[in-house]
C-alpha cells in the first residue's frame, strides 16, 4: 500500500503495553503487531485472537500415536504368533504401554511441528518494526496505517505510556501487513 | 516472621448467617432427614444381626468405614498439602473446604473399635489363624496398632484444623502474592500430619483390607489405598464446591470459574494417578503369574460376579473423568464437574467394596437393603458431623469474595 | 572464568540478560583443560568399550547368576537423573511453581545429556552392539518383529520417546533465549545463534502458538516422566525373582529418580553458580526449594524400603526372606547400609532450613545422595540376582576394570557435555526469569541467616 506508515512504539513495562493495545483496539486501529521479550497472558488476552490451533494438531497426533501403537503391536503379534512367556498373543497390558509412549511421541512431535507451521518459523524475513531490544527488555507495538490516521495513533500510544514513538515508511513485504497471520 | 512486603488482607469478617440475610445451609428439615438416615442404618444393622445376616452387616460396616474415613482424613491431608505447597489459589475458602469433612474423624475412630465386635466375621485369621503371620495378624496387636494410629491421626487432624482456622493462618492464606511459607506452627504440623497419614493409612490398608485375604500381599497396596482416599477427598471437595456454589447465591468464591477449574484439575490429576497405581500393581501381578498373587486379581477382575463391578469402578473413577475433564470448559461447568465428582465418589465406594467383600463372600455379591441402609446411615452420620465444617466453608467462600471486592 | 557479579537487589530485564549472556563469552584456559580432562576419560572408556566389542563380554565381571550389573545400574541411574530435569521443567511448569524459573534450564539440559548417557548403556551391554536396531519395529526379511510382550522393548520405546521429547522440549524453551543471545552476539556466535533461533522475533503471533505448544508439551512430558521410569523399573518387576518382583517398584523408582536427579541438579548448580558468577540469579531460596524436593523424595524412598522389608517378612516366603537376609547381612551387606545411610538418614538433615540454605553443606549432602542412589540401584539389580532360588546357583559379582572405566567415562561424558552447553548456550532461562522477575526480587530480599 503506497503511503502506508509504520508507527513503532516502545514500552518499558508490560502493563503499559497492554494499555496501549486496548486503547488501539478501542480506537478500531486493529492493524498492528506486538513484540514482547516474554510470553504474556495479559497481552494475549488484550489482543483477543482466541486459542491457537496447535491444540487440534496435538490431539490428532496423540490419537494417531495410540492407533499406530495398536496397529504395530497387534499387527506384528498376530502375524508372528508365537506364545512368549505364557502370555496371550494379543495381551493388552504390554500393548497399552507401547500405545501410551507412541501417543506422547506423536503428540510432542505434532506440537513442535504445528508450532513451526503456525508461527511461520523459521522466519526468513524480519517482521516490519522489529528492533533488537524487543528480544531483550522492551515491548513494542508496530501499527500500520495511513498518513491520515498516523497522528491519532501516535497520540494513543503516547498516552498509553510509550517510551519512544517513531514513524517509518512501510516496506511492502511478502509477509502480510498485520502480525495476525495464522 | 519476617516483614511482609504486601499488606495482608483483613481477616474474614465473622458476621452470622442471619445477620447477612442468608438462609442457613442446614435447616431443621435437613438435620431431621440426616438423623432419620442414621437411625435407618442402625436399625438395618440390628435387624441384619438378628436375622443371621451378620456377615453382610459387618462387611457393609467395614466398607463404609473405610470409605468415609478416607474422605474425612484425606480432606485434612489436602489442606496440609495446600499449606506445604503454598497453594493459595482460592484463599481461605479452599482450606475450609478441605477441612470441612474433618468432623467425622472422631466418630470414625469410635466406629473403628466397633469392628472388634464383628472380628470373627471380618478377619478370617481370627477363627483360622495363619501360623506364619500370627505374630502380626492377631486381634490384640492389630487393634492396638491401628487404634493407636487412628488416634494419632484424629488428634493431629483436630490440631491442624484448629491452627488452620487461627487468624495467623488465615492471614497467610489470604496473601497470595507473598513468597513466604506458612507460619512455622502450621507448616511443621502439616509435615508431620502428611507423613503420619502415609504411614497410618498404609497400615490400615494392610490390616483391614489386605489381611482379609491373608495369603495375598502387594507392596504397593498401602500407597494405592491412601492415594484413593486422597482422590475421594478431592472429589468430595469438588462436589461440595459445586453444591455450595448453587446454594450461596451469586457472590461466593466457589462461583469463580478459576476455582472450579483448579478443583477439576485436581480431580483429573489424581484420578490419573490412581489408575497408574492400579495398573502398576496389575501388570506386575499379571506378568509374574504367581498363584499366591494372582488369585486376588483373578477373582475380582476375570470372573463374574465381581468383574462387572470392577470395570464399573474403573469407568467411574478414571475413564469418565479422563474423557470428560480433559478440556478446560467442562472443568469450569459446575454441573459437569459435580456429576463427574459424584461419579468418582461412587466409583471409589464401589472399589472399596470390590476390595473387601470378595475376600469374605466368595461367590455371591451381597447387595440389598442391608447394604443400602447401612450406607445411608453412614452417609447421614458423615454429613451431620461435617455440618459445622461446611458452614465454615460456606462463610469463608462468601467472605473471600467480599474481601476481594474491597 | 567470569568474575563474581555484584548481587543486584532489584534486577531488571536487561540485568537478567547481561548476567546470563556474560557467561557465554570466550572461556579461559582452565575451562578447556577441564573439557580436555573429561574427554580424555571418555576416550579411555571408549577404548575399553572397543576392546569389549572385539574380545567379547568376558572382559566384564558378568558371570552367572549375575548377568546384569554395573552397566544396567548405570543405565537406570542415568535415566533416573534425567527425570528430575523434566519434573522441574515440565511438571512444575504446570503447577506454576515460582522457584522453578532460574533452575529449570540447567535441569532440562542435565536431562538431555543424562538420557544420552543412559542410552549408551543398553548398547554397551548388548555385546554385539551392531544389532541394536533389532529392538525397533521395521519391515525386514527375517519375518521377525520385536516381542512387544517384553519389558526390554517397552524400554526401547520409552527411552527413545523420552530422548526425543526432552530434546524437543529443551529446544523449544531455548528459542526465545537464543534470539536474545543473537542480538548481543558478534561474529561466528551471531551466525550460530541466528540459525538456532530460527528467526524468532517475539511477535504476538509467534508467542501465541509457542505458548500453546509449550504448555501442551509440558502436559505431555508429565505423564512421560512417570511412565519412563516406571517402564525401566518394570524391567525388573516383571521377573519373578525375589528382590525384583514387587508391585511398589514403579512409583518407588520414580521417586528415587527424582531424588537422585534433583540431588544431581544441586551438585551441578552450586559450583556453576560460583564459577559462572550467577549469585544474583540463583538465590538461596531456589536451593531451599530444591532441597525440599530432595527431602520429600527421600522420605518416599525410605517408605518404600520399609514397606518392602515388612512385606518380605509378612509374606512368610522363605526364599524371599533369605534373599533379603543376604541383602542386609551378606557379603555385599555393607553396601545396603551405605545406601540406607546416604538415602534415608543423611537427607533428614534437610528438615533444617539453615542447612537447606547453607550451600556448601547442601552440596555435600547431594553428593552423598548420588552415591546412595547409585549404590541402591546396584544393590537391587546385582544383589537380587546373586542369591535367589537355588543356593547352588548363588554367586557374587565383582566389576572388572572395563566396567569401572566405562562408568568413569560415562560420568566424564555427562559432565563434559554439560560443561560445553553451559558455556555456549544460555544455562539459565532469561525469558522465564524475566517473566517471573517479581518473584526473583522477592527471593533476593528474603532473609536467610547464612547463605554460602
Amino acid at each position: 500500500m503506497s503511503g502506508a506508515i509504520e508507527i513503532i512504539a516502545t514500552f518499558a513495562a508490560e502493563e503499559q503495553c497492554v494499555g496501549g493495545i486496548e486503547a488501539l483496539r478501542a480506537a478500531r486501529a486493529e492493524n498492528f503487531r506486538v513484540f514482547s521479550p516474554i510470553p504474556s497472558e495479559h497481552i494475549e488476552k488484550a489482543i483477543g485472537r482466541g486459542r491457537s490451533p496447535v491444540r487440534a494438531f496435538v490431539l490428532t497426533g496423540g490419537i494417531l500415536g495410540v492407533l499406530t501403537g495398536l496397529a504395530i503391536t497387534i499387527g506384528t503379534s498376530w502375524e508372528w504368533n508365537l506364545v512368549a512367556g505364557g502370555k496371550p498373543i494379543i495381551s493388552w497390558p504390554p500393548f497399552i504401554i507401547i500405545c501410551f509412549e507412541l501417543m506422547i511421541l506423536f503428540g510432542g512431535i505434532a506440537a513442535v511441528a504445528s508450532f513451526l507451521l503456525n508461527a511461520q518459523v523459521p522466519a526468513l524475513e524480519s517482521a516490519p518494526g522489529y528492533s533488537a531490544r524487543f528480544c531483550g527488555d522492551r515491548f513494542g507495538v508496530a501499527v500500520r496505517c495511513d498518513e491520515t490516521e498516523a497522528q491519532k495513533v501516535e497520540s494513543i500510544l503516547g498516552v498509553a505510556g510509550a517510551e519512544e514513538v517513531r514513524r517509518e515508511q512501510a516496506q511492502p513485504s511478502a509477509t502480510l501487513p498485520n502480525g495476525h497471520d495464522g | 516472621m519476617t516483614a511482609n512486603p504486601s499488606p495482608a488482607r483483613p481477616a474474614a469478617p465473622r458476621l452470622s448467617r442471619a445477620a447477612r440475610g442468608v438462609a442457613p445451609l442446614f435447616g431443621n428439615t435437613h438435620r431431621a432427614v440426616l438423623a432419620a438416615a442414621v437411625a435407618a442404618g442402625i436399625a438395618a444393622f440390628a435387624v441384619a444381626l438378628a436375622r443371621g445376616e451378620a456377615a453382610r452387616a459387618w462387611q457393609a460396616y467395614l466398607v463404609n468405614l473405610l470409605f468415609f474415613l478416607g474422605i474425612a482424613q484425606g480432606g485434612v491431608v489436602v489442606a496440609a498439602a495446600f499449606y506445604l505447597t503454598q497453594a493459595r489459589w482460592a484463599g481461605t475458602a479452599a482450606f475450609r473446604l478441605a477441612e470441612a469433612f474433618s468432623g467425622f474423624l472422631p466418630l470414625g475412630f469410635v466406629l473403628f473399635w466397633g469392628l472388634y465386635f464383628g472380628r470373627t466375621l471380618i478377619f478370617p485369621w481370627v477363627l483360622h489363624p495363619v501360623a506364619q503371620k500370627a505374630a502380626w495378624l492377631n486381634t490384640p496387636f492389630l487393634f492396638a496398632r491401628d487404634g493407636a494410629g487412628l488416634l494419632a491421626m484424629t488428634l493431629l487432624s483436630a490440631w491442624l484444623v484448629r491452627v488452620s482456622r487461627s487468624s495467623q493462618a488465615r492471614a497467610w492464606a489470604a496473601a497470595s502474592s507473598d513468597i513466604e511459607m506458612p507460619p512455622p506452627a502450621i507448616r511443621r504440623l502439616a509435615t508431620v500430619l502428611a507423613l503420619a497419614f502415609a504411614a497410618v493409612y498404609s497400615l490400615i490398608a494392610f490390616d483391614l483390607v489386605m489381611s482379609l485375604a491373608p495369603a495375598w500381599h502387594s507392596t504397593l497396596f498401602g500407597a494405592y489405598f491412601f492415594a484413593a482416599a486422597f482422590l475421594s477427598a478431592v472429589a468430595a471437595m469438588a462436589l461440595t464446591a459445586v453444591i455450595l456454589r448453587g446454594r450461596l447465591g451469586p457472590a461466593n468464591a466457589f462461583a469463580a470459574p478459576k476455582v472450579l477449574h483448579d478443583l477439576g484439575k485436581l480431580v483429573f490429576a489424581f484420578s490419573v494417578f490412581w489408575i497408574y497405581l492400579l495398573f502398576a500393581q496389575y501388570i506386575v501381578i499379571w506378568y509374574g503369574d504367581i498363584p499366591v498373587e494372582t488369585f486376588f486379581i483373578v477373582q475380582r477382575v476375570y470372573y463374574a460376579p465381581w468383574a462387572p463391578l470392577s470395570y464399573a469402578a474403573v469407568i467411574l473413577i478414571w475413564v469418565a473423568p479422563f474423557l470428560v475433564l480433559l478440556g478446560a470448559r467442562p472443568k469450569r461447568t459446575p454441573v459437569i464437574l459435580g456429576a463427574v465428582a459424584a461419579g468418582v465418589l461412587a466409583g471409589i465406594w464401589l472399589e472399596r467394596y470390590v476390595l473387601v467383600v470378595p475376600s469374605l463372600s466368595q461367590h455371591a455379591v451381597p447387595f440389598g437393603w442391608i447394604e443400602l441402609l447401612i450406607t445411608l446411615g453412614f452417609l447421614g452420620g458423615f454429613v451431620l458431623c461435617a455440618i459445622p465444617g461446611l458452614n465454615l466453608a460456606a462463610s469463608a467462600a462468601r467472605a473471600e469474595l467480599a474481601a476481594e471486592t474491597h | 572464568m567470569a568474575a563474581a557479579a555484584p548481587e543486584i537487589a532489584t534486577p531488571t530485564f536487561s540485568d537478567v540478560d547481561r548476567s546470563v549472556l556474560r557467561v557465554m563469552q570466550t572461556p579461559g584456559l582452565l575451562y578447556w583443560a577441564w573439557i580436555g580432562f573429561c574427554f580424555t576419560l571418555v576416550a579411555i572408556g571408549a577404548a575399553l568399550w572397543t576392546r569389549q566389542i572385539y574380545e567379547g563380554m568376558g572382559v566384564t565381571g558378568l558371570r552367572q547368576p549375575v548377568m546384569w550389573a554395573v552397566y544396567i545400574t548405570n543405565f537406570v541411574f542415568w535415566v533416573g537423573i534425567a527425570h528430575s530435569g523434566t519434573l522441574i521443567s515440565a511438571i512444575l511448569f504446570l503447577f506454576r511453581t515460582r522457584w522453578r524459573t532460574a533452575v529449570y534450564r540447567a535441569a532440562e539440559t542435565m536431562t538431555l545429556f543424562a538420557v544420552m548417557t543412559a542410552g549408551l548403556f543398553p548398547l554397551i551391554h548388548l555385546g554385539r552392539t551392531w544389532f541394536f536396531y533389532w529392538l525397533l519395529p521395521y519391515p525386514n526379511e527375517r519375518y521377525l518383529q520385536p516381542n512387544f510382550r517384553s519389558p526390554l522393548v517397552w524400554d526401547a520405546f520409552a527411552v527413545s520417546t523420552y530422548f526425543t521429547i526432552s530434546a524437543l522440549f529443551l529446544f523449544m524453551g531455548l528459542i526465545p533465549d537464543l534470539a536474545s543471545a543473537r542480538e548481543q552476539a558478534r561474529g561466528w556466535r551471531r551466525v550460530f545463534y541466528s540459525i538456532l533461533a530460527l528467526g524468532w522475533q517475539g511477535t504476538d503471533s509467534q508467542w501465541r502458538h509457542y505458548s500453546m505448544a509449550y504448555l501442551l508439551m509440558a502436559g505431555l512430558a508429565t505423564p512421560l516422566v512417570i511412565s519412563v521410569h516406571s517402564v525401566v523399573s518394570w524391567d525388573f518387576a516383571m521377573a519373578q525373582i525375589p528382590g525384583w518382583h514387587s508391585t511398589i517398584f514403579a512409583p518407588y523408582f520414580v521417586a528415587g529418580a527424582i531424588f537422585s536427579g534433583v540431588a544431581m541438579v544441586i551438585t551441578l548448580l552450586v559450583p556453576i553458580r560460583k564459577l559462572l558468577g550467577l549469585e544474583g540469579l540463583l538465590t538461596p531460596w531456589h536451593f531451599d526449594n530444591l532441597a525440599k524436593v530432595v527431602l520429600l523424595t527421600s522420605l518416599i524412598v525410605s517408605y518404600s524400603y520399609a514397606t518392602e522389608s515388612f512385606m518380605v517378612w509378612y509374606s512368610g516366603d522363605p526364599i524371599e526372606q533369605t534373599t533379603f537376609h543376604m541383602r542386609y547381612f551378606g557379603p555385599w551387606g555393607w553396601m545396603f547400609w551405605v545406601m540406607v545411610a546416604c538415602n534415608c538418614v543423611i537427607p533428614l538433615l534437610l528438615f533444617s532450613p539453615r542447612i537447606r540454605t547453607n550451600l556448601s553443606v547442601l552440596w555435600i549432602i547431594s553428593i552423598f545422595v548420588n552415591i546412595g542412589m547409585w549404590t541402591e540401584r546396584f544393590v537391587i539389580i546385582a544383589g537380587s540376582q546373586s542369591t535367589n532360588f537355588d543356593p547352588s546357583q548363588w554367586g557374587f559379582y565383582r566389576p572388572s576394570i572395563t566396567e569401572i572405566m566405562i562408568t568413569v567415562g560415562s560420568f566424564a561424558w555427562f559432565l563434559g557435555l554439560f560443561s560445553l552447553f553451559a558455556r555456549f548456550l544460555p544455562i539459565i532461562s532469561m525469558t522465564e526469569l524475566k517473566e517471573g522477575i517479581t518473584w526473583l526480587k522477592k527471593a533476593l530480599h528474603k532473609d536467610y541467616a547464612r547463605a554460602a
